[in-house]
């Protein structure tokens, strides 16, 4: 108990000391996890606003709920059989009903006002030529098949916004991963600088002998507080990503797609968790480094 | 308490601190080193608390070799050993309480035993009424008291003191003298190199003489020459 409030006694009468340069570094965590927060949201937006189109997937039949088996049998030999297919996968209505649940799960109350039965089953069809001529004719053919809803496909504007969203969450990821590395420097220069104006200290303590964990563990404990302190000012930033950026895509008609740009309820609570143990870890990899380097106990 | 069999210590550059050394010191001993500047006066303290490792023979020091000595055990080791130097390294921002009582915050003991034994030693060096003021409002003799104070507040089994008067008058060094004897009749074994003839001469206690790393005189009840 006692060792404890030394600890953090310690700790912060160093932070306090060196306040310039714990203000640097905790900034700099927060700028960098902030991006490597929104990166991860955006890439799951983008990831659910496209969920159908990917890994080929160019267009898809939506079957009518009550299609009958022949029909679909039908269907099904048409992919079978056709040498424009490559591939195709049955998402059938209980898988269907999964997938709409996890998309909506922040809207409990369109969730409740539809049940499996009333999904769509429906085939993601990926066709051996991907021009936008030949998918849109292959679609039509199959809208006229008999049991079928509709076809959608993944015209043009997706694969944009796929291809834009996946950029900007990469030169987010980029641009962190940068950072990160910055403020785990900062954060060592910082812990550095601390071991330089307790030295005196240091060296009476390894004299008497305090162990060395007993010695290291506040500095460690200092980096460890500048990356947790730092993320935690990254935290709300997500939400400003989520309630600001994400919804105003969300509520734009000018790209009917990005209505579906949307992240998972307490997504952003679990990127806040993933950033609170990024932080921490680089506060506490920077420290050690320091620890192992100057201190030389 | 203490024993060296052939213990050398050669530094970089070929430098030969100590050699060959073989010395035997018993619990409650008082021992002075002598020998000029160089002679491996130092590098023999600085062997006994780890802070050097032996190249070759062996060292062994409360029971254990510290050859052998793992280094996370090297703590446990110092804290049977008080050290006290010629600069007296107390914290300059620490009052001479909060300077003894470091002593034993950063080894972990707690706050019931320090509020006991920190005011006690202090009155045993003298310092009982001075508890509050800065290392420098002290003369040199009363911080070297505090740096006494603070590698004797432990009840160490050893106590090491590297030219503890090397900065101070000759009538504030009988004092620190004074002390040290006192030290060393509570059981307490003293080493301590010095330059000082004076002391020795008067103390008339165990001399071991050191020339290039060579122990070349081992007297009880010696003098300096």
């Amino acid at each position: 108990m006692y060792r404890l409030w030394y600890y953090l006694r310690e700790t912060v009468l160093s932070i306090w000391r060196n306040l310039s340069l714990t203000l640097a570094a905790i900034l700099t965590v927060a700028v960098s996890l902030a991006l490597v927060g929104s990166s991860m949201m955006i890439r799951e937006g983008a990831e659910r606003a496209t969920a159908q189109f990917q890994q080929g997937v160019e267009f898809v039949v939506f079957m009518n709920p009550d299609a009958d088996t022949d029909q679909d049998a039908a269907i099904r030999h048409v992919l079978d059989s056709s040498p424009a297919i490559e591939g195709y996968t049955y998402i059938d209505k209980a898988a269907a009903y999964d997938e709409f649940e996890t998309l909506f799960a922040d809207k409990p109350e369109l969730i409740e006002s539809v049940t499996p039965d009333v999904m769509p089953p429906s085939y993601r069809i990926v066709p051996v030529d991907r021009s936008a001529g030949n998918v849109n004719e292959l679609a039509n053919q199959f809208a006229a098949q008999p049991g079928v809803r509709e076809v959608a496909t993944a015209t043009e504007a997706i694969r944009q916004i796929d291809d834009f969203s996946t950029l900007v969450s990469q030169a987010l990821l980029v641009a962190a991963v940068v950072l990160v590395a910055v403020s785990a420097l900062l954060i060592l220069n910082t812990v550095f600088t601390a071991i330089g104006a307790r030295r005196q200290e240091i060296e009476v303590m390894k004299l008497v002998g305090a162990s060395n964990w007993f010695i290291r563990i506040p500095f460690m404990l200092e980096g460890t507080i500048h990356g947790l302190i730092g993320a935690a000012m990254a935290i709300p930033v997500l939400f400003v990503v989520d309630n600001e950026v994400m919804a105003f895509f969300q509520e734009s008609d000018a790209v009917p797609l990005f209505r579906g740009f949307a992240v998972p309820e307490g997504f952003v609570w679990d990127t806040s968790i993933w950033l609170l143990i990024l932080g921490g870890a680089v506060g506490m990899i920077g420290s050690a480094v320091a620890v192992t380097r100057y201190l030389d106990v | 308490m203490i024993r060296l069999e052939g213990v050398s210590k050669v530094f970089k550059g070929d430098v030969t601190a100590l050699r060959e050394v073989s010395v035997e010191i018993q619990r409650g001993e008082f021992v002075f080193l002598v020998g000029p500047s160089g002679s491996g006066k130092s590098t023999f303290l600085r062997l006994l608390n780890r802070e050097e490792v032996p190249d070759s023979g062996r060292l062994m020091v409360a029971g254990k070799d510290i050859g052998e000595m793992r280094s996370w055990k090297v703590p446990y080791l110092r804290r049977e050993i008080g050290y006290v130097f010629q600069d007296y390294k107390l914290l300059s921002k620490k009052t001479v309480y909060e300077n003894v009582a470091f002593g034993l915050e950063v080894i972990g003991r707690p706050r019931s035993v320090i509020r006991k034994q920190v005011p006690a030693i202090l009155d045993l060096v003298g310092l009982g009424t001075k508890a509050e003021r800065f290392p420098d409002e002290l003369s040199g003799g009363e911080q070297q008291r505090v740096s006494i104070a603070r590698a004797f507040v432990n009840r160490p089994l050893i106590l090491m003191a590297d030219e503890p008067t090397g900065n101070l008058d000759p009538s504030t060094s009988v004092g620190i003298m004074r002390l040290l004897d006192r030290i060393n009749r509570t059981g307490t074994t003293v080493i301590m190199a010095t330059h000082d003839r004076g002391i020795v001469d008067t103390m008339r206690r165990r001399v071991i003489e050191l020339d290039r790393g060579v122990v070349v005189r081992d007297e009880s009840r010696g003098v300096y020459e």
